[in-house]
């Protein structure tokens, strides 16, 4: 096996675990590490060799995502509005293996796809904000007003969904 | 100790590792002379954390081949499947119920020349999607049937075959949308039907470059049924919990206009 295609095989699980918290179904995130994928392989001589790939993987990934948000928007689809309680319930449970992570899931659907990625990106996958910055393709100081509000619409959705709870509970 | 002022930006600088370790002292400081912004700190640090470990087990999932082969650049293998002999006895009962009112599903089970495990999987692939998505009510699909024509681009490129979504309102289905779905190695798209009454079908359309044969597909006991064409490059289901004859004619009339929308 070609060394660098080694490479990009061991990224794999980290572009699964991102597109899993940028998307909501696990096929649907899959499917935006496939295009991901098949797109780096047309553009291996991009990718400056001696460097980890992980950084350039994530790039594409993250325009293949806003490409498909920004198709969303215009169709004028509710895909980022919360669920429903029922709906969430509802959800694959093997998916998500408890409620707590299905907050948490639900939650991070809900924010602004922006915020979202840099949020994960440095939250759940360890980036720096000058390598997050760089994947974005926007200003350091861009990206921590992305985080600073995407941590504060985090911190709101989830009250919102433990009083949702809580009330549930009082009436159950 | 540096003497500056510091802010609640700070805190998202301490949580990510940005804070400089000369600021670090007098960080705490502040903290701890500030109770509000302590309580932030804590319940910053734990979402955080609870974020972490919401998508922590992603990593030990096994990774799928599609993706693999993706990264390496290989063709998708096709998987040898064994139809099992029962299966047999039931489409072949199924067709000769059947026969009468959609004379176009005759005798499929006669020449034997056709790929059996490749009409399983398109098959089964086309009512696993239909039990899947037919029971969502708001993520049913991914394109809306009022965005008739970005839906039909979008999918005829994805699935590399001119589709044009039939037109079923004859039999009183309106279309709700269309979604891509993976299938086998190849790409699908399904588009979804409902009735007045709230039934739905679904139309699954892929590109399938070997094998011919058509027919009916139940698995067993109760559920929806697919009826199915495998022709010339590319393969179509139409499944739903219709009454056999019913979901034959409706099938016929969808197949019709998809080779008539192929060729327009």
């Amino acid at each position: 096996m070609d060394d660098r295609k080694a490479a990009i095989v061991s990224e794999i699980p980290r572009l699964r675990r991102y597109a899993r918290a940028l998307l909501r179904d696990r096929d649907g995130a899959d499917d935006l590490v496939q295009d991901c994928l098949e797109r780096a392989l047309t553009r291996l001589d991009n990718w400056q060799s001696g460097e980890s790939p992980r950084r350039w993987l994530f790039t594409i990934m993250h325009h293949l995502f806003i490409d498909r948000m920004r198709k969303v928007s215009r169709r004028g689809e509710t895909a980022m509005l919360p669920l429903d309680a029922d709906e969430a319930l509802a959800a694959p449970a093997e998916q998500f293996g408890n409620a707590a992570s299905r907050e948490i899931f639900d939650a991070l659907q809900a924010i602004g796809p922006d915020r979202r990625a840099a949020l994960v990106l440095v939250s759940i996958e360890g980036f720096s904000y000058a390598e997050a910055a760089n994947i974005l393709g926007v200003p350091a100081g861009t990206l921590m007003s992305r985080i600073a509000r995407g941590r504060e619409e985090l911190r709101g959705l989830l009250d919102d969904s433990s009083r949702r709870r809580a009330i549930r509970i009082v009436e159950s | 100790m540096s003497g500056r002022d510091f802010t609640e930006r700070d805190i998202h600088m301490a949580l990510d590792g940005e804070l400089p370790g000369e600021d670090r002292a007098g960080y705490e400081a502040w903290l701890a002379a500030n109770p509000d912004m302590q309580a932030r700190r804590t319940r910053y640090a734990g979402d955080a954390e609870a974020l972490r470990s919401a998508f922590a087990g992603v990593l030990d999932e096994p990774v799928p081949a599609r993706l693999t082969r993706a990264a390496l650049g290989e063709k998708p293998v096709v998987v040898e499947r064994r139809r099992p002999r029962w299966w047999l006895a039931a489409a072949a009962a199924l067709l000769l119920a059947v026969g009468g009112a959609g004379g176009y599903v005759a005798a499929s089970l006669g020449g034997g020349s056709h790929d059996d495990s490749a009409q399983d999987q398109l098959a089964e692939e086309a009512i696993a999607a239909h039990v899947v998505y037919a029971a969502e009510k708001r993520h049913a699909v991914e394109v809306p049937a009022s965005d008739l024509d970005h839906m039909e681009t979008w999918l005829s490129n994805r699935i590399g075959m001119k589709l044009v979504a039939p037109n079923l309102s004859d039999d009183g289905f309106q279309l709700v949308g269309g979604r891509l779905l993976p299938a086998g190695g190849h790409r699908a798209a399904m588009l979804l039907y409902e009735d007045a009454e709230g039934n739905r079908i679904s139309l699954f359309v892929t590109t399938e470059p070997a094998a011919h044969g058509k027919g009916i597909y139940a698995q067993s006991g109760e559920g929806p049924r697919a009826v199915y064409w495998l022709d010339k490059g590319y393969g179509c289901a139409v499944v739903g919990s219709l009454p056999d004859n019913r979901l034959s004619e409706v099938a016929k009339r969808a197949y019709e206009q998809l080779i008539a929308g192929m060729i327009s």
